[in-house]
């Protein structure tokens, strides 16, 4: 089902941004493998949607457009350069990367967290591109299979496939921290 | 590729509770006989546990989400000749509402309202210490409770606990700010309680909007910064050392002051009878003789 605007649709969108900004942040980090890209990206897709919303119909996706305008301003950005994506070595350190921390847990849940939470990001920066966005989309942007196939243009049943076969790429790759062994990873995948 | 490979799609399904009717029974009926799809839902499960914790994988730095609200409230007023006049309406209707009140005295009399401000405006623990003018905070605490009503700002945190949602506005807004640790209770009897919370944004900045229930009304408080939030005109009523003004329109009334920099402002549509006085909110309240007129 669609989101309904109510009569303010620019202070609406402002929530919408506010709420999904770590999801379009985190999906322009594993676009662009550089933060300062990746902020300049998540500032863009909001001009552009501003500038956007008065046309933008009633039944329409907000979430799932705002994705899409990331995803469009990052394709065209690829083709002005020519060049492919430069590669950046990810900033791990938490205190500029300001991860979350939940300040609530112990010393010891919050030192396992922070190492399972960089083995993550590790594993997801070692998919491939298709994977790497599909894996974020999903569980990071917390998008539906649906609204992941309006995002990346194809069926859902893509989606599904294709988001299988990056979980079992992943699970290959996280088996160290995966309390169960991973039986796929003696096969390899993707 | 083996039978049971098809099931991928129905395992991620199932995590997600997606699956129902025929196909939800068809697959706990394979799961039950298939230890191959049960060790595999079980690793899906271990994953998307893992996955969870790691969440958010990237926090949106703060400079960025100024930036971002920045960006929309500038496009706001630059590129809507519709948003400027809707804005002029509004405005139209603030001073149609300063000529309309005509209740000489304190007129928003309910209990559980005056209460709440006055426990509010008392027990706050700001942390910023600035102060500076800037308009429409009044205009704007309106809209946002009418969005709030219409559902369109849902809450994003719930919790009657002041503890809890103190704690959750921590490192969200440009600001602090502490909820008293418990509410003014006159009599032994809660005449309105906390219900959540929310970001919203007010001149580009984050700030937090507090819901509180009445037995019969919403009632929002809006907290930003004084340095983007003037608060004045209406009707003044002096209280604890602070200076409340309040206006009474025709479905809501609105109750503002400042407090160490920071700018609230408490919105509700009242309905029932306003033949209170401010005695008769405040007759059990041991601040009764902080209300001055």
């Amino acid at each position: 089902m669609g989101v309904t605007f109510p009569p303010e649709k620019r202070l609406f969108l402002s929530q919408v941004l506010d709420e999904v900004l770590d999801g379009l942040y985190g999906y322009a980090m594993v676009l662009s493998r550089d933060r300062t890209e990746a902020e300049d990206l998540v500032q863009e897709t909001c001009v552009r949607a501003v500038q956007a919303i008065e046309s933008l119909q009633p039944a329409s996706n907000v979430k799932s457009w705002l994705f899409t305008i990331l995803r469009n301003i990052w394709l065209n950005q690829l083709r002005q350069r020519r060049a492919a994506p430069k590669i950046v070595e990810l900033d791990v350190d938490e205190s500029t990367a300001e991860l979350a921390v939940e300040t609530s847990k112990d010393p010891h849940a919050l030192y396992v967290s922070k190492v399972e939470r960089e083995q993550v990001r590790e594993a997801i920066q070692q998919l491939s591109k298709g994977f790497r966005e599909i894996i974020v989309l999903r569980e990071y942007g917390e998008l539906s299979y649906q609204e992941i196939a309006n995002v990346l243009g194809c069926p859902a049943g893509t989606v599904m496939s294709r988001l299988g076969r990056a979980r079992s790429k992943l699970r290959s790759l996280l088996s160290d921290s995966l309390r169960t062994p991973d039986r796929r990873a003696k096969g390899g995948a993707e | 590729m083996s039978r049971c490979e098809d099931r991928t799609s129905d395992i991620l399904l199932y995590i997600d509770n997606a699956l129902t009717g025929q196909k939800l029974e068809d697959f706990r009926a394979h799961l039950a006989v298939c230890s191959n799809c049960r060790e595999h839902l079980e690793e899906e499960l271990a994953l998307s546990s893992l996955l969870r914790e790691a969440r958010p994988l990237y926090l949106a730095p703060r400079a960025l989400r100024a930036r971002v609200a920045a960006a929309a409230t500038e496009q706001d007023s630059g590129f809507s000749p519709a948003s400027d006049r809707s804005r002029k309406t509004r405005m139209q209707n603030l001073t149609r509402w300063s000529r309309d009140v005509i209740q000489p005295a304190f007129s928003w009399k309910p209990l559980a309202v005056m209460t709440l401000v006055l426990v509010l405006g008392l027990v706050f623990i700001p942390g910023a210490v600035e102060r500076v003018r800037a308009t429409n905070y009044v205009e704007a605490a309106t809209e946002i409770h009418r969005s709030y009503l219409d559902g369109a700002l849902p809450l994003q945190c719930r919790s009657h606990s002041p503890e809890v949602v103190t704690a959750w506005f921590a490192g969200k807004t440009p600001f602090h700010f502490q909820l008293p640790a418990s509410q003014f209770v006159p009599n032994g009897k809660a005449v309105y309680w906390l219900t959540g919370a929310r970001l919203v944004s007010y001149k580009g900045s984050p700030a937090a909007l507090v819901a509180y229930e009445t037995p019969s009304e919403k009632i929002s408080l809006l907290v930003a910064s004084s340095k983007s939030a003037i608060v004045a005109g209406g009707e003044e009523v002096r209280s604890g050392g602070l200076t409340f003004h309040y206006r009474s329109g025709t479905n809501s009334e609105v109750i503002t002051w400042t407090n160490h920099g920071l700018a609230y402002a408490l919105v509700a549509s009242l309905v029932g009878s306003p033949q209170h006085s401010c005695l008769v909110c405040h007759q059990n309240m041991a601040d009764q003789n902080l209300v001055e007129h």
